[in-house]
């Protein structure tokens, strides 16, 4: 292998500036973009991108496999929507209401699961989720059990007097989802170049190492858990007040933490725009097949003609077959990029270098 | 003085006795070399001086102060760094950032880590492969590595188990090099090998253990011509 050059200070301007760029034209794209669903598309994919990049801080930094992360997405998310549709509090302290609320179940299930490493950790992550999303089908008095939460009006936020928005249409929901993504983004690069994420990686490259080095294991774990946990918490906020319905099955399931890994592990695991990256790729991937749009495409570009029996096949069952189709999805991410479309990005970077030096 | 004491140390799997009052002491500055057949208990005793076990009885005094009970990255703190027989590298990431991370328990600061570990780096000879993947490296250089790596926590006290294991003679050499130059520094070691040759040449001091307890403990000089030395190494003599 070849070393790194230590040039990085000329490189790096080109994606601060490419970087900028982007996030002007995404704040723009509300002024100029009317369609409902564009709008719809792209609040999917910042809560996805959040709750990717929440996870990473832990499963990507840390090394530590948690398949439970929609416990604090549904701890976020059931107290926001709790306290907002029972006890009248406006949202906007309602989700660090919620935030606090996932570290405290963080910080449980942490003392919980923390004891254990690699598949065992895996397992008890799962399982400890799974207590959640019981108990939030059982608590009746708090949750509403599985007739979940329906949010009758959000109130306006206002600071001061002011009414800043009402949250009636798309446009806040998409401000909201945008500047979170814009601070975990820089929360996950402050973490990577600071104490904080050396000790991280330390820990996921070898535990008994980084311990013998003087790293407190279960502080570092516990740092890395509730960090993880507050952005997966707003991930689960935004969703609940965006959509305006929550139920156990939906914000407490398994389904929604595997969602949450695949993302990442898609993306690249361990990488800052591993998340973005992931979340740009599967979320309209799985709103395509589950709409049916690439099956209607296929009829329409001619390829499969719609009265022959494949084509009935595909509109009557393509949309039924999402799950089956983001498995092999995943097995083809593994097999054929094994550290996520940035690591498989990284490499191609890596050979053009190569063939330029030869 | 004396900056560590070994105080009657036992260590029990169940009904097996790893350590069997162990007692000896190490001096500031010195070597010690701690030897012995495989199964002796020299790592299960590395483990309980750096806190990875607690021993089920006696006491381990580091600078004065009672270490029983104290977490590994406490004891690190405290200034005992430790090395693994079976060598741990960060191996996704680069050289420096390992050694980095070890300098971290020192300071806050990245770029002070950075400095300090480029030091150690240094003292080890591995510049050439600062930005190197970790796990890209050769055993020999991985053994190097852990060495500047725990270095730069900055030790009093430093425990290199078997530091030499799988190495050529070449490399065995530059090792050897190495420990001289460390107690150049002042750091205080003990060492496990089983390269007889090479523990003879570099330790002030050697302790046997045998079987979990402390068989010999004298100069390189004694401890070879110790007729029960050479009896746990060999076997009984026929001529």
């Amino acid at each position: 292998m070849r070393p790194l050059t230590n040039n990085m200070r000329g490189i790096a301007a080109i994606p601060v500036l490419l970087g900028l760029v982007t996030v002007i034209v995404l704040f723009l794209i509300p002024k100029f973009v009317h369609s409902t669903y564009a709008l719809h598309m792209m609040i999917l994919i910042f809560i996805s991108i959040i709750m990717g990049s929440g996870w990473n801080l832990l499963g990507g930094y840390t090394g530590q496999y948690s398949v439970g992360h929609a416990a604090y997405f549904g701890a976020g998310t059931y107290t926001t929507m709790i306290l907002l549709q029972y006890h009248h509090l406006a949202p906007w302290y309602g989700v660090w209401a919620g935030a606090i609320m996932a570290v405290i179940v963080a910080l449980v299930i942490g003392s919980i699961c923390f004891r254990l490493r690699g598949p065992y950790f895996v397992l008890a992550s799962i399982a400890v989720a799974e207590i959640f999303r019981v108990s939030a089908l059982n608590l009746k008095n708090l949750t509403n059990g599985a007739e979940g939460i329906l949010i009758t009006e959000v109130p306006p936020l206002r600071i001061g007097g002011m009414v800043i928005t009402d949250f009636m249409s798309k446009v806040p929901f998409y401000y909201a989802g945008l500047v979170i993504v814009l601070v975990v983004i820089l929360v996950t690069w402050r973490v990577q170049n600071s104490k904080l994420g050396y000790y991280f990686q330390a820990i996921r490259e070898d535990q008994d190492a980084a311990h013998s080095l003087g790293i407190n294991l279960s502080l570092y774990k516990n740092i890395a858990l509730s960090l993880s946990a507050i952005f997966t918490s707003l991930a689960g906020s935004l969703y609940g007040l965006y959509v305006g319905f929550i139920d156990p099955g939906t914000v407490l399931g398994l389904d929604l933490s595997v969602q949450i890994v695949m993302t990442v592990i898609i993306g690249g695991i361990g990488t800052i725009f591993g998340p973005v990256i992931g979340a740009l790729v599967l979320v309209p991937f799985s709103e395509a097949l589950r709409s049916n749009m690439i099956a209607q495409a296929l009829i329409d570009s001619g390829l499969v003609r719609e009265d022959s029996g494949f084509g009935v096949f595909l509109k009557e069952q393509l949309s039924h077959a999402h799950v089956l189709i983001y498995g092999i999805l995943l097995v083809v991410v593994i097999m054929y990029m094994p550290d996520g479309v940035m690591g498989f990005i990284k490499k191609l970077a890596a050979k053009g270098r190569k063939v330029e030096a030869a | 003085m004396a900056i560590l004491e070994i105080k009657d140390v036992s260590k029990f799997f169940g009904g097996l006795a790893a350590n069997l009052d162990v007692t000896f002491e190490i001096q500031k500055g010195m070597i010690m070399g701690l030897i012995g057949p495989n199964g002796a208990g020299k790592t299960t005793l590395f483990n309980c001086i750096t806190g990875y076990y607690p021993p089920s009885r006696g006491e381990i005094v580091f600078d004065g102060r009672r270490m029983n009970g104290l977490h590994p990255d406490a004891v690190c703190k405290l200034g005992m760094a430790r090395t693994w027989q079976k060598v741990r590298p960060l191996a996704k990431m680069t050289v420096v950032d390992n050694v980095m991370v070890g300098a971290l328990c020192r300071t806050n600061s990245l770029a002070k880590a950075r400095e300090m570990a480029i030091e150690q780096i240094k003292v080890v000879h591995l510049e050439n492969r600062e930005a190197f993947q970790a796990g890209s490296l050769p055993i020999g250089e991985r053994k190097k590595l852990e060495v500047a790596r725990v270095l730069a926590t900055q030790p009093k006290l430093l425990l290199l188990d078997e530091v030499m294991g799988g190495l050529n003679p070449a490399e065995s050499d530059e090792i050897i090099q190495l420990i001289l130059d460390i107690k150049k520094l002042g750091i205080t070691q003990m060492v496990i090998e089983h390269d007889m040759k090479a523990i003879m040449r570099i330790s002030d001091r050697i302790v046997v253990l045998n079987s979990g307890e402390k068989l010999a403990e004298g100069s390189p000089e004694e401890i070879v011509s110790n007729k029960a030395v050479v009896h746990a190494y060999l076997g009984e003599s026929n001529a």
